[in-house]
Formats: structure tokens, C-alpha cells, sequence
């Protein structure tokens, strides 16, 4: 093949080989559909283009990147987890809960919650398998169950204030523009890397979802790995949601119910695939960062809500045909 | 009357069929015989309208037919009991027996007491002590392969094809299908039987056909030929009556390194007791499906064995799962390439590192340029052609993938080393080569335990050949016992090796 022979002398203006190069990197695309469609948002409505529309669009890209990292991970381990929508809502309540409009109990707040996530995480592994349940079937209940749970300790109201301090730290804006929460992402980022790409456990979760049986011939403690990626994508997204009730300053039962949905496609989008095996944390903060900007343009677009929503679906659709497509055939 | 004229077929590289004949006749049964690999299931899969030749004839009662697809076969009066099961493991027996086939009344609608008479006649016909409601999957293998064969007799078809059908029968099943058979044959139905078991060629089949490397090398009735000639047409080698030698025991005063006794794995392993010795080459022969792959992947722990005792190291081993061995210092290549050693979509890098990456502290730091380093050392030391190792692994020819494993395991250095069938679909180049590299292992002190269904490869690598027929050791070959003749007689159990080892000597 041409592409082998010349990729290694980039030099060499070839756009036809530039452009298989961009459409093989799913990240690449994410990035350039969300520059199309920040475009578009613009010249559709100018005014709206300040500082507060780039803040926000890089809080909620941050957010939905932070609940998509368990997801990537569940999902290249060959899993899925639908459980994250629920725990991040369930974290965001006990977080505004706990705190109460007081400091200094973000400590607390965190190691309770990363508990909690790491529990339901494990329920969802051992689950998925020791009974050898679908993953799909087995974190949409436990996700249920998480989410009644809700109503036991709130009985439905809103609950509590999330603390001043720590709301500052999550949406206040450096030169006004770039929001406090990307210091929680100049940590949480490099961690996900680490994990997934510079550990021995990563390389391991990418041998499972790649396939399972030579895995385990080669001496991969498969069932250990599949569990360990429920527990961490658990973790992942009770962190989402307590940065979630500093974004949100109040949290309510099934708060952030749609993140179960949206960060898998964002996962998706990202380059991850169904089949497990292949993808990076890369991809999916670009994923994020298209889901984003694709929200923002049906807002800006000024539909109804039960249009956007529509619209929403549609494009999600279109864009999974898109991604499907490309995926790689096997011998 | 079915004639196959001229057939040839080839997958990829591969010639499968070349010039290939064999003609089948009502009335009569036709053992079509030969060793693995010589073509017999892509004839059966021609005749079933699986595969489509790629040139040749066949005829049916004189008249050229193509056979495209399943129902073409159906059509003609062809069915088929198929070496790996056509049964749907989810769906009863009777369910199974009757699927495309229900008998129906008006407007497509069930004839159910027509299904419950035509299911209990045809379990009764062979002795099948299963209930119509049953599901296949909860059966017992024999039962699902005597399903499988009432299914197709069920049909009444005029040429009836039975591939392996024996090879996981009990002998009061196989009496019961012998019978069956006879009768159909009785009957004018045109039978085809492929089978290992030359016992049964001499009581059963009435022609035989016998196909070595995909060309038909012989073909008449039965009664021409003895069992040395079907021996000898099948492999090309002439079968000597051996008389059971003296075996050698050229490793007295060296403890084993594996000791396993009396090995038990039902349904496949019955009784193997096997010694390997650090620095030597152990290879274990048999025709396929005897034990072999269930026995290594009992001594690496993927399995659990039922009874015997397995020592490795001096220490007893009870290995829970293959992590275990392999952190023990056992290495396991599988010759299924793509099912269970290749991990396609990862780099060439990650797959040679895999053995790395399964053992030890999980959430340490890996630089990549330490993982690199170690890919492209073996990639070096073991010739492995890549484009780039950040290439993913599915972009290397068969060959290359097999000596990606092979580098991958050689790179961890264990004591032990198992190889199930390693050179499968690998070209004789590159299983020189795999050769070349297990040999030195051997040589600088691993134990190499490899399993082959070539028996020529076996004859050129193996220091000590176990040969397993019906889960069995059917002999032990060394030294001046290990002959191509001898092995080939184990393989279809019509002798037994057994050296008397002196047991002070380990």
C-alpha cells in the first residue's frame, strides 16, 4: 500500500494521503465537524459569540469529558456502562447534600462519593461477570436502582447547596474567559492517560476488549481486568458529578440522568468501538467537545425543546452511521 | 450415481483439491479416507453446496448439476451430518430435527401431532434416550452428533454424507448407526462415510476412496484393499508390524520437569501420563480431536483436570487459570491464530509485549519507548517482517502472525513452553524457521512440549513423540522407535509402544 511506504516522509505534500490520514483518526474529524459546526453557531447568531459562550462551551465540554472517561474505558475493555448518568447524579446530591453551603468538606465529600462510585461500579462488574449477564441489561438496573436510591435520601426535593468555595473553584473564570474547572482536568486528564495508555493495567483492559480468550491464554487475569474497569468508570463518574454540583451549586434526583447517553456517544464519536479493543481518551474529549458544540447550535437555533431534542437524535444517528462505517474489517 | 470429476479448489495459497475424483453409487457405502488436511471435508462441502469448486464437474446420474448453496443440495436428494454440527444449540430436539422441514397443514400452520409422531419414531430409530423438549445444548456431545445424523436421515435423501460422523460416538451408538446405515444402503441410498477408524472402513464401507494432499491417489471396493494399503495410499509410507522395543532412557539421573499422571478430562482425555525433560523437544502426535488440546490446556490451567496429578518444577501444581502457569514460568501458543493469540487490532508492538503486559504490577508506569525497544529486539532476533511495529497486527501475513507469538512467548523465557498445533495454515518457510527458534530454546534449557497433527513436522522436531489416540497414550516413541511407520500405526491405534521405563531413573 502507498500509505505504509510514504508515512514515513510526511514532507511530501500529498493531500490524498493527508486526507485518508485525517479520516482514519476519528479524533481529527470530531475536531474539525465541531470547528464546521462552531461556525455555524456563529454566523447564525454573532452576538452571541463572547466571553461567556466560550466559557461555558469549554466547562461543559470539560464535564462531559471527565463522565466520559470511565465510559471509554468500560467500553474498550469490550464492556459497557449505562450506570454513569445516575452516579454522577447520585455523587452531585450527596456532594450539595453534605456540604450545605458550608467549605472545607470537599475531602469528605470526594472520598464518600468515590466509595459510592467504586461499589456501584462493582456491583456492575461482578454482575456483568460472575452471572455472566449483558452489561447493557445488568447497568440499566443497577443504574435504576441508584437512581431510587436517590429519592430515599432527598424524597424528591432539591438537596442542599454545594459549598461557595468549591463553586468557585469549578466555574469561576481565569481573565474571564477560561473557567476554573480545566484545573481539575490538568489533573483528571493526565490520570485517564496514564491509566489507559501508560500502565501496564491499560494495556491490559486493551487486550481484553481486543479478544478475551487469547487474553486469558496469555495470562491475563481477564475477570480481575473487566471488574477493575467497572469500579474505575464507577469512580469516574461519581468525580463528574461532584464537579457537576459545583457547576449546577444545587443538585435534584436524576440530575444528570442524560450524561448516560450523551458521553456514550461522545465515547463513540470519539473512535472508541462497540466491539472493544480500540480507542483513546483523546478521541473521546474531542467527542466531547463535538456533542458540546452541536448542543450549543440547536440552543442557538432557538427551537422548542422537544424539537431540539429531536434534532438532537437525529444527528446522533448520523453521526454513528458516519462512524460505523469506518470501522476497520477483520480478516 | 454421483460423479466428481476434476475437481480443484484452493483457499488463498492454500490447494486444497487438486484433480480430485470419487464417484458414489447407490446401494453402496464409500469410505472416503485420508489423512488431515488431504481434502475430505471440502469435498463433503462441495457436494453440500458450502464450497464451490473452482473447476471440475459434478454429475448426477450423468446430468452436470451445480451445487450454490445448502438448499441446491437439498433439492438434489443431498444431505449431510456435518463434522461440526449444523444443530442449533438454543433450540430442542425437535425442534432441531425437523428445522426447515415441519410438516404443515392449512395456511402454514403446525401439524403438531404429525411433528410429535415423526420425532418419536425417529428417536426411537436411534436409540436416542433424549426427550423431544430437550434443549441440544444441555445433550451430551455423542447424543448432539447422533442428532445430527438422525436430522440428516431424517430427509431421506438419496445421497447421504457423514463427516466424521463416529469420531465422538459410543460403541453402543455407532452399533445402532451401523445398523441404520446398512439399512439405508439396503434401501439404494448413496452413502459417503469419512472417518479415521480403519476398523470401521472394513466393517462398515463397501468402496473406498483415498485422498492424499487434495488428489484422489486410489479408489475401489474394500475388499481390495488391506489395511496396509489403505495405510500406505493414505500417507505413502508402508506400515511395518512393530513389536514393542525397548525404549531408551537417555534422561536417567535428570529429574522431569513436568510430570503428569494419569490425566483425566472427560470427554476427551481419558488416561495420559507424559514426562518432559528440560532442553528437549516433546512432541505429541495423534489424528485430530484425540485429547491433544485438551490435555495442554488442562497443564495450563484453562481447564481443570477430573482426576490424575500434575507436577511441575518438583512442586504439585494446581494451576486455577492460565495466569497462574504462566506466572509458574509455562508459555502457551495456540495454532489458533486469530481465536485465541492475535490481538488484531492492536500494534505489533502491544502484541509482542502481551506476555509482558499479562504479568506483573499493574499500575506501574510503562514508557514507551521500553515496550518499543522489546518489540523491535524480538522483531530483530526472529526475523518477523513488519512495515512498522506501531502497525497493527492484522496487516502480517499468517506466517509472520505465528512467529509474532512464538517471539512474543521466547521473549518471556519460561521453563516450559506448550504448543497446540503451532504451524496450522503456516507456510513451510516460516515453520522452518519456528523450527529453528524451538530448537534452540530447547537447547538453551527450555522444555518444549509440542503438539502437531503433521506427522512429518513431528518426525523433524520432536526428540520424544507421544501419540494419543481416543485420549490415550497409544505409544511412546524414542530413539530407534521413533519411525514414521510406528507413528503412523499409534496414530490410528493399531499398535501400542509402551516403553518400560525404569522407575528408580527419575
Amino acid at each position: 500500500m502507498t500509505l505504509k511506504d510514504t508515512a514515513g516522509k510526511l514532507p511530501r505534500m500529498d493531500f490524498k494521503l493527508l486526507w485518508m490520514r485525517f479520516t482514519k483518526s476519528p479524533a481529527a474529524v470530531a475536531y474539525a465537524l465541531s470547528a464546521l459546526l462552531f461556525a455555524l453557531t456563529i454566523i447564525i447568531n454573532p452576538k452571541g459569540f463572547n466571553n461567556n459562550f466560550i466559557g461555558s462551551l469549554i466547562l461543559l465540554t470539560v464535564l462531559l469529558a471527565i463522565s466520559s472517561a470511565g465510559q471509554t474505558i468500560v467500553l474498550i475493555g469490550g464492556g459497557l456502562d449505562f450506570s454513569g448518568g445516575a452516579v454522577m447524579s447520585a455523587a452531585a446530591i450527596f456532594t450539595s447534600f453534605t456540604m450545605d453551603s458550608k467549605d472545607g468538606l470537599f475531602l469528605q465529600v470526594l472520598v464518600m462519593c468515590l466509595a459510592m462510585g467504586a461499589v456501584v461500579g462493582f456491583l456492575n462488574g461482578f454482575f456483568v461477570v460472575k452471572i455472566g449477564l449483558p452489561a447493557m441489561i445488568v447497568t440499566m438496573a443497577v443504574s435504576n436502582i441508584v437512581s431510587r436510591l436517590q429519592y430515599v435520601l432527598t424524597a424528591g426535593s432539591p438537596a442542599g447547596w454545594a459549598g461557595p468555595a468549591f463553586i468557585n473553584s469549578v466555574i469561576h473564570r481565569f481573565f474571564d474567559v477560561i473557567p476554573s474547572i480545566v484545573l481539575y482536568a490538568a489533573v483528571f486528564f493526565p490520570i485517564v492517560f496514564w491509566l489507559l495508555q501508560r500502565s501496564r493495567f491499560g494495556k491490559q483492559v486493551y487486550l481484553v476488549g481486543n479478544n478475551k480468550q487469547a487474553a486469558y491464554l496469555t495470562g491475563v487475569k481477564v475477570n480481575w481486568v473487566i471488574i477493575a474497569t467497572y469500579v474505575i468508570s464507577g469512580m469516574m463518574s461519581a468525580f463528574a458529578g461532584i464537579l457537576g454540583a459545583g457547576y449546577k451549586a444545587t443538585a435534584r434526583v436524576d440530575i444528570f440522568s442524560e450524561y448516560a447517553f450523551t458521553s456514550l456517544v461522545a465515547v463513540i464519536v470519539g473512535g472508541t468501538t462497540f466491539s472493544g479493543g480500540v480507542g483513546t481518551y483523546g478521541g473521546t474529549i474531542a467527542g466531547a467537545l463535538l456533542m458540546t458544540v452541536l448542543s450549543n447550535l440547536l440552543t442557538t437555533l432557538g427551537l422548542p425543546q422537544t424539537m431540539r431534542d429531536i434534532l438532537n437524535g437525529l444527528i446522533i444517528i448520523l453521526l454513528l452511521m458516519m462512524y460505523n462505517r469506518s470501522k476497520a474489517v477483520r480478516q | 450415481m454421483i460423479q466428481l470429476l476434476d475437481i480443484s479448489k484452493t483457499y488463498g495459497a492454500v490447494q486444497a483439491l487438486k484433480q480430485a475424483h470419487m464417484t458414489v453409487a447407490p446401494g453402496r457405502i464409500t469410505a472416503l479416507l485420508g489423512s488431515n488436511g488431504s481434502g475430505k471435508s471440502t469435498l463433503i462441502k462441495i457436494l453440500a453446496g458450502l464450497v464451490s469448486p473452482n473447476t471440475g464437474q459434478v454429475l448426477l446420474d450423468g446430468q452436470e448439476v451445480f451445487i450454490r448453496s445448502g438448499n441446491d443440495a437439498k433439492a438434489l436428494g443431498i444431505a449431510t451430518a456435518f463434522q461440526d454440527l449444523s444443530l442449533v444449540p438454543m433450540m430442542t430436539v425437535e425442534e432441531n430435527l425437523l428445522l426447515g422441514d415441519e410438516p404443515t397443514r392449512l395456511a402454514g400452520m403446525l401439524d403438531q401431532g404429525s411433528i410429535r409422531q415423526t420425532v418419536a419414531s425417529l428417536l426411537e430409530r436411534f436409540s436416542l434416550k433424549c426427550q423431544p423438549q430437550d434443549f441440544v445444548q444441555t445433550l451430551p456431545p455423542s447424543t448432539q452428533y447422533m442428532l445430527e445424523i438422525a436430522k440428516a436421515v431424517h430427509r431421506r435423501p438419496r445421497v447421504l454424507l457423514l463427516d466424521e460422523a463416529t469420531a465422538a460416538l459410543h460403541q453402543d451408538e455407532i452399533d445402532v448407526l451401523f445398523k441404520i446405515l446398512r439399512q439405508l444402503r439396503n434401501e439404494g441410498v448413496a452413502i459417503v462415510f469419512v472417518t479415521h477408524r480403519m476398523h470401521e472402513v472394513f466393517e462398515l464401507c463397501d468402496e473406498a476412496v483415498i485422498l492424499r494432499s487434495g488428489e484422489t491417489v486410489k479408489s475401489g471396493p474394500v475388499s481390495d484393499f488391506s489395511l496396509d494399503d489403505l495405510v500406505y495410499y493414505m500417507t505413502g509410507q508402508r506400515m511395518q508390524e512393530a513389536a514393542a522395543y525397548e525404549g531408551l532412557t537417555h534422561k536417567a539421573g535428570q529429574a522431569p520437569l513436568l510430570t503428569a499422571r494419569a490425566i483425566s478430562l472427560p470427554p476427551r482425555v481419558k488416561d495420559i501420563t507424559l514426562e518432559a525433560y528440560a532442553g528437549e523437544i516433546v512432541g505429541i502426535g495423534g489424528l485430530e480431536g484425540q485429547g491433544q488440546s485438551d490435555f495442554m490446556r488442562a497443564l495450563l490451567g484453562a481447564s481443570q483436570i477430573f482426576s490424575g496429578q500434575i507436577h511441575f518444577d518438583v512442586a504439585k501444581a494446581q494451576f486455577k487459570q492460565p495466569a497462574d502457569a504462566i506466572k509458574a514460568g509455562i508459555g502457551f501458543i495456540s495454532g489458533e491464530r486469530n481465536r485465541e493469540a492475535m490481538f488484531a487490532d492492536r500494534t505489533i508492538a502491544e502484541n509482542i509485549f502481551a506476555g509482558n503486559t499479562a504479568k506483573g504490577r499493574r499500575f506501574t508506569f510503562l514508557k514507551k519507548s521500553a515496550v518499543n525497544r522489546f518489540a523491535n529486539q524480538a522483531v530483530d532476533t526472529y526475523q518477523i517482517k513488519v512495515g512498522r511495529i506501531q502497525d497493527a497486527a492484522s496487516t502480517l501475513s499468517g506466517g509472520n502472525q505465528q512467529k509474532l507469538v512464538i517471539a512474543r512467548w521466547i521473549a518471556m523465557q519460561p521453563k516450559l513452553l506448550l504448543l497446540d498445533d503451532p504451524t496450522k495454515g503456516v507456510d513451510i518457510h516460516s515453520r522452518l524457521e519456528i523450527h529453528q527458534i524451538l530448537r534452540q530454546c530447547a537447547d538453551d534449557g527450555m522444555a518444549v512440549i509440542i503438539s502437531a497433527s503433521d506427522t512429518d513436522e513431528l518426525m523433524d522436531i520432536a526428540d520424544r513423540i507421544y501419540v494419543f489416540y481416543e485420549g490415550m497414550v497409544s505409544g511412546m516413541l524414542e530413539g530407534e522407535n521413533k519411525t514414521h511407520e510406528h507413528l503412523v500405526a499409534c496414530m490410528m491405534g493399531v499398535c501400542h509402544i509402551q516403553p518400560e521405563r525404569q522407575e528408580g531413573g527419575a
